[in-house]
């Protein structure tokens, strides 16, 4: 684990000092470890019915939500732990998770020692296969869920689960920049009538606190019970960030689940409550906003929408018993002599004109230099401004924090409010952190929204990092041909059936690629079956789109052909040369323009033609490319095989 | 790719030229050389063999050309044949382009030397052909057959280009007070001459100017993919609606320059030869032919205790792919490489349409591409014309997924009409699993924590902040503060205005070293940080909303930590339950007698709250003492680096502590003990490992810029810290076998 840093390949490592850029890497080596705690009662395992509704999707008919088997706490808090890890292991593949049961009857820990009642059902550690399965097994098998989680009579004591939960972060994740416990409990005063015990259970969770784990609850109130009250004995537990009544953090904010008016409880609310939580913030950047010369306030950066890609693939040896993980180690050689060359012999060049231009240390510093980090605006414009296609990678946000300036909150909320009122966009130099190449910045104001009291868009600002001169490209040359209206019409009533009138949902969406290759590596690791089919929400709804949109597709094809043959073009193309831009495809000297034009006109008839009289060999790579990607197919290789794989295509049509 | 080029420059060394005018601070030639060497060093950069320059003298004080037989070809010299230019070239012009002692030269002469150098050289091939000549104009210009020259320039179609150093030029706003008669009518000639060609002939200093607003790459447009647009099952259903389209990248991120390793190549008799004239040779070599390639070389490891250091080195051919599954190994053997991929077509399918209101424009993820029909497909351009007006209407977007591919994972777009020349723009959007779910409290309320809703509250702008920047904002539009070319207003730092201050910055100090190698480097030109603050103008105008704004808003700056710790607020739970003075109490659940004593399983909570009990000197270096001898015990008693982390978990806490505490010497000593111990092998052997924890968990000597009161540099820091680089390799080697000793150990007790 601690070890796996060590060997990743130095050859990574020199890219980021090159880019110096805002990407996901810090985050990685943040690690972070969670811990469930359960507490088994009685009246943790009575259960409930879900009934929570399903949202319905514009011209998609409602799904309809097969009704879930009545559920109790525990086995929901199970659920969504196993949950919780399968998410993790895709997105925080190095992050630890644990889970512990109190109340038990049976006790299960490590050390032994005097941790009565509390049974550790899943070590805190990177999960493995057989942790996962047990697990899994627990859920499915009712048998082996009521071996293990029987409530025990005797009482509770929270100095020993907390202590408990001390020795395990202790042991097993020293040196972690986030340590979080999940408490999940519906007795809101588990000592009321030992005052030796409960302040014992105060002690500890000081301990945990300067240890710097935070205790994150969740509260059950039962229903026709009194609802939990976190005053009886939590408070005294619970720690808010340091900075007092600071706003900055919510993360301590416990999460408290009461009874719905029919008497059941909203368990959907605590799966989703603790998915939101499972995912430490993290903040990728801390700096200064600028709002002009005299005006600074704090302000932290996060990523929000960041592309989860695969975790690497590593090299595993086979020929040992078990599959191993193959460690690389890379030795720096001089070219010349093959002499091992020590870190602090290397130079940085650049090649220029066959040779290297070389900088000292202190140059290549200065060159990248420009200036310390900071957000600062150069000012506004109104929110049209920002065009559609000034996007180059996600975005970053912004919130404020008190930490470095006091008021900070109060700007920034100002700012806030008056870019959302008044829809303009502030435009800012921005320099993430120290040598970060500087880029132009909009900032883009975001409005919370909250649906069933779950946070959707959180209310802050948005950095969208604007594309620099040498980042944009020029259109590619198109004749330009304009639809009649009556095209449009029959287009614009296709466009009206198919209607997703609440826009684009990310949670809609699952990346069937990325889920396909998890779903694989579990089957494998877990001795499961392999799936024959992968789950791919992402494919259009094929029979709701012929249904609704199939006649007026067909209405609009016959408006086509109809423009199409009273179109004075007659196929041809009516060159329209646009001015400005495309200056230089015009200056394009005669030959090469030549070329261009016969890509263009490249059709499959001519292809054919030449491929009848064996003649494909006399166009040029080029338009055998073209034509090659027209048809789908790979254009790679050398002329030779581009040949050949125009023939083939013949051979086959 | 671009066209085959070769290109003449003409320089005018002659004597004049070595001098200064028109308060300049440097020569008619430096200046001159500005423009050239930029033109040259572009050249160079792009690397390509056949963009060839060539490089001609006038009025050098020698003869060296093709005709220098004749007298009228006297002192014009080739300096440099039409050729690839590269650093030899480079440095061989640079030592020749010096102010001669003469002012005799035909200039005209030199052009045709020139045109001769092009004709043989390019032949009838197809080429670029440029003539560049500078000069200031005070030498002699012979008109006699000048006619024949134009015939032959545009005849050869060679592209005559010259700029004088101080010519007048009424559009860019030049004329040389006082000018020499002499000069006048050069000038008056030149001009003619160029018009006559079709060519160029302009002021030195326009074109000076203008190499400060960078060059841009031109890219040729490649298409990502080619294909179908289709709505509906295209393969099984007939009502499916096929578009044939084409998708190009509109935005992508250029990246500057990337600089690679080198290391001093091994150089023994080097220092046998010394001498004065010796050591400009070497200098001269040293950019590049001192130097080699660093290449990295990978080796395979795998654990096996049959193997004598409990390693063995494995082929990397006999190594399988795999990936981890939490801490599960999965290999997956070559042969079914492709089941953890899904299996797709290349496709890009519609799903639907949204309101624009419906995406925020914060989702979008990548840079973006345009859509455009199949080239030459009218019918196809007909079709997706009027999506893109439907769209356009209806103020829709579409929602959409592409395989660009075949096996590629498919990713979501959404596509927005772009309506001026009918182009569509798209980008990718997230999925569920790219979005990070943080929850950040409200801005424009306050929950207290009984739950009430404040709506003033500290945080929250009073009424007189928010009318103070809503005025700002306003008195700040950039939407109007641009001008065009005719004085209009416009808008101020588009994109297309904006330039990557790293990329060109680079570019800049390379060329520069490579034609000064012993000057310092310039700073970077004002254009690439002009859009780095504010400007001066607009800020003047808002500058009284502003001083409103900031006198509401009074932020003041968090002053730097309170020094001594009887200020310092102690952690409260919710309640706002002393715990301290529980602590203090006989309930604590610690034993009563170890209560000053730190227990190693629970070191770091009782280390702090020992630290809020115990406030004087001597009992904060007491209890920081039991830490150090803590954190030793756990080195010692390590398996391997397994409680490293512990260690340097103890370490930072006792830093941190200290910090607050304004006792940096405490650490340091600490700190110089322990490395001191661990460089003694006195922990349990070899321990180098856990130095390298230090230093990468950051765990150095406070510094002065840390804690005020620590005497540390970063320099004294660094040193400390780095020492360890030096050690033998053996120690670092034989610190594995080590490690590997004791796994064997904890699998002999499972």
């Amino acid at each position: 684990m601690s070890s796996d840093s060590k060997w990743r390949p130095q050859d990574d490592e020199a890219d980021d000092e090159e880019e110096g850029e805002v990407d996901g890497t810090q985050y990685q080596s943040m690690k972070d470890a969670i811990l469930f705690a359960i507490h088994v009662s009685p009246s943790m395992l009575s259960t409930h019915s879900s009934n929570d509704d399903e949202e319905d999707e514009g011209w998609n008919p409602k799904k309809k939500t097969p009704k879930c088997k009545p559920m109790s706490a525990v086995r929901t808090a199970l659920q969504c732990a196993y949950e919780v890890l399968q998410q993790r292991i895709i997105s925080n593949p190095k992050d630890m998770m644990g889970i512990l049961l109190f109340g038990t009857q049976e006790t299960k820990f490590p050390d032994g020692g005097s941790y009565n009642n509390c049974y550790l059902l899943m070590d805190l550690d990177v999960p493995d296969a057989p942790s996962i399965k047990s697990l899994k097994n627990l859920i499915q098998d009712e048998d082996e869920f009521n071996k293990v989680i029987t409530p025990s009579e005797a009482p509770i004591s929270m100095a020993n689960v907390l202590f408990g939960a001390n020795q395990i972060f202790t042991t097993k994740a020293s040196n972690f920049q986030s340590r979080r416990l999940f408490l999940i409990t519906d007795n809101d005063n588990p000592h009321s009538d030992d005052r030796a015990l409960k302040n014992s259970a105060i002690t500890r969770a000081r301990d945990l606190y300067d240890l710097g784990v935070s205790i994150d609850p969740f509260y059950i109130s039962n229903p026709g019970k009194p609802e939990f009250d976190p005053t009886k004995f939590y408070e005294d537990i619970i720690y808010r960030a340091p900075g007092g009544e600071d706003t900055d953090e919510d993360d301590t904010s416990a999460v408290h689940l009461k009874p719905t008016a029919d008497g059941t409880l909203r368990l959907q609310e605590m799966i989703s409550s603790i998915r939101t939580k499972a995912t430490p913030k993290r903040a990728l950047f801390t700096t200064k906003l600028e709002l002009g010369p005299g005006l600074e306030i704090g302000v932290k950066g996060y990523i929000l929408y960041k592309r989860q890609e695969k975790a690497r693939s590593h090299y595993v040896y086979t020929g040992g018993e078990q599959p191993q993980i193959v460690k690389g180690d890379t030795t720096q050689l001089s070219s010349d002599t093959a002499r091992v060359v020590e870190k602090t012999e290397i130079k940085k060049a650049y090649k220029f004109g066959g040779e290297t231009v070389l900088f000292s240390p202190e140059e290549l510093k200065e060159i990248r230099n420009f200036g310390q980090p900071v957000i600062r605006i150069i000012g506004f414009k109104p929110a049209s401004a920002l065009r559609f296609m000034d996007n180059v990678r996600p975005a970053n946000f912004i919130y404020p924090t008190e930490a470095e300036f006091v008021g900070s909150t109060r700007v920034f909320a100002a700012l806030h409010k008056k870019l959302l009122e008044s829809d303009k966009i502030g435009i800012a130099w921005f320099i993430a952190r120290r040598n970060a190449a500087p880029v132009l910045v909009a900032l883009y104001p975001s409005e919370e929204k909250v649906e069933s009291k779950v946070q959707i868009h959180p209310p802050g600002i948005f950095l969208i990092q604007l594309p620099f001169a040498n980042d944009i490209r020029q259109n590619p040359e198109t004749p330009l041909v304009r639809a009649p209206d009556t095209l449009v019409d029959c287009m614009r009533a296709i466009v009206k059936v198919l209607h997703m009138p609440r826009g684009y949902r990310p949670e809609k969406f699952s990346n069937p690629a990325l889920q396909w290759h998890y779903r694989i590596l579990q089957a494998i690791a877990l001795d499961e079956e392999v799936p024959e089919k992968a789950e791919d929400n992402t494919l259009p709804k094929y029979k709701l789109i012929r249904k609704y949109a199939g006649e007026k597709v067909i209405k609009w094809g016959e408006e086509l052909e109809e423009v199409m043959s009273a179109d004075p073009g007659d196929g041809k193309i009516r060159e329209k040369k646009r001015a400005a831009p495309e200056e230089d495809w015009e200056k394009a000297p005669a030959k090469k323009r030549a070329a261009k034009g016969g890509e263009e006109g490249l059709k499959d008839e001519e292809m054919r033609r030449a491929y009848e009289k064996g003649q494909v060999g006399k166009f040029t790579v080029v338009q055998l490319k073209g034509w090659l990607l027209g048809k789908r197919l790979e254009g790679k290789g050398k002329k030779a095989d581009l040949v050949e794989k125009v023939e083939e295509w013949f051979d086959n049509h | 790719m671009a066209d085959k080029q070769a290109s003449v420059y003409i320089v005018d060394v002659g004597c004049s030229m070595g001098e200064k005018h028109n308060g300049r601070d440097e020569t008619d030639l430096e200046f001159a050389m500005r423009w050239v060497w930029d033109k040259i060093t572009s050249t160079v950069m792009t690397e390509r063999k056949t963009d060839t320059i060539g490089v001609v003298g006038l009025r050098t004080d020698a003869t060296n050309n093709e005709l220098e037989s004749d007298p009228n070809y006297h002192h014009i010299s080739l300096l440099n044949p039409i050729q690839q230019f590269l650093m030899p070239q480079l440095r061989a012009v640079r030592e020749s382009i010096q102010p001669s002692k003469t002012n005799q030269g035909d200039g005209i002469s030199a052009i045709v030397i020139a045109i001769q150098m092009i004709v043989k050289y390019c032949k009838k091939l197809k080429y670029t052909r440029n003539i560049y000549l500078v000069t200031n104009g005070t030498g002699p210009f012979d008109p006699d057959g000048i006619a024949e020259i134009v015939a032959q320039i545009k005849n050869e179609g060679i592209n005559l280009t010259i700029l004088g150093v101080d010519f007048d030029d009424e559009e860019f706003g030049f004329k040389e007070e006082d000018k020499d008669e002499q000069k006048k009518e050069v000038e008056g000639f030149l001009k003619n001459v160029v018009e006559q060609c079709g060519g160029v002939c302009g002021t030195l200093a326009e074109a000076v100017e203008e190499l400060a607003r960078p060059r841009l790459k031109k890219v040729r447009p490649v298409p990502s993919y080619k294909g179908t647009l289709t709505l509906g099952d295209y393969l099984k259903d007939d009502t499916a609606m096929n578009l044939e389209v084409e998708r190009y990248p509109r935005t992508m991120i250029a990246k500057p320059m990337s600089s690679s390793s080198f290391v001093q190549k091994s150089k023994p008799e080097e220092e046998d030869r010394g001498g004065p004239s010796v050591r400009r040779e070497i200098k001269e070599d040293e950019d590049g032919k001192k130097m080699s390639y660093v290449k990295n070389e990978r080796t395979y490891l795998v654990q096996d205790e049959m193997e004598e250091g409990g390693k063995k080195e494995v082929d990397r051919d006999v190594l399988e792919k795999g990936y981890m599954y939490g801490r599960a190994v999965v290999p997956i053997s070559s042969t079914d490489e492709s089941i953890t991929t899904l299996e797709t077509n290349s496709s890009y399918e519609i799903l639907g349409f949204i309101p624009r209101q419906g995406y925020e424009r914060y989702f979008s993820m990548s840079t973006t591409c345009v859509v455009v029909p199949q080239k030459g497909n009218r019918k196809a351009a007909m079709a997706l014309s009027s999506l893109i007006r439907a769209l356009y209407e209806l103020d829709n977007y579409i929602l959409a997924r592409l395989v660009t591919k075949k096996d590629k994972p498919p990713v979501m777009v959404v596509m927005a009409p772009l309506i001026e020349p009918d182009f569509e723009a798209l980008i990718d959007i997230p999925f569920l699993e790219d979005v990070r779910q943080y929850r950040f409290p409200p801005l424009d309320s306050v929950k207290t924590i009984t739950g009430k809703v404040l709506d003033k509250h500290r945080n929250l702008p009073t009424d007189e902040m928010y009318d103070a920047m809503g005025e700002y904002v306003e008195k700040m539009d950039l939407s109007t503060f641009g001008r065009d070319d005719d004085g209009n207003p416009t808008d101020y730092a588009p994109p297309e205005d904006t330039f990557s201050p790293v990329l060109h910055r680079i570019d800049q100090v390379v060329r520069w070293r490579a034609i000064h190698p012993d000057d310092p480097i310039p700073p970077a030109s004002d254009i690439l940080t002009k859009y780095s603050h504010p400007p001066q103008e607009l800020l003047e105008q808002a500058q009284k909303p502003l001083d409103r704004l900031i006198e509401a808003s009074c932020v003041k700056k968090v002053p730097p930590k309170v020094r001594g710790k009887r200020d310092r607020e102690q952690p409260k739970p919710m309640s706002g339950l002393n715990v301290d003075e529980l602590l203090r109490s006989e309930d604590s659940a610690r034993p009563a007698n170890k209560k000053a004593k730190i227990s190693s399983n629970n070191a770091i909570p009782e280390f702090k709250q020992s630290l809020v009990m115990h406030s004087s000197i001597e009992e904060i270096k007491g209890t920081c003492s039991q830490m150090a001898a803590l954190i030793k015990e756990a080195i010692t008693t390590s398996f391997a680096d397994l409680l490293y982390d512990k260690a340097a978990d103890m370490m930072r806490v006792m830093r941190e502590e200290l910090v607050e505490l304004d006792e940096p010497e405490v650490y340091n000593e600490f700190l110089r003990d322990l490395k001191k111990e661990i460089l003694a092998g006195n922990l349990g052997g070899n321990r180098v490992d856990m130095w390298k924890e230090v230093r990468k968990n950051k765990l150095g000597l406070l510094t002065s810029s840390e804690s005020e009161r620590s005497e540390v540099t970063e320099e004294m820091a660094k040193e400390v810290c780095e020492i360890f680089l030096f050690l033998p390799r053996f120690l670092i080697s034989s610190c594995l076998v080590w490690y590997l000793g004791f796994i064997n150990i904890v699998d002999f007790s499972f």
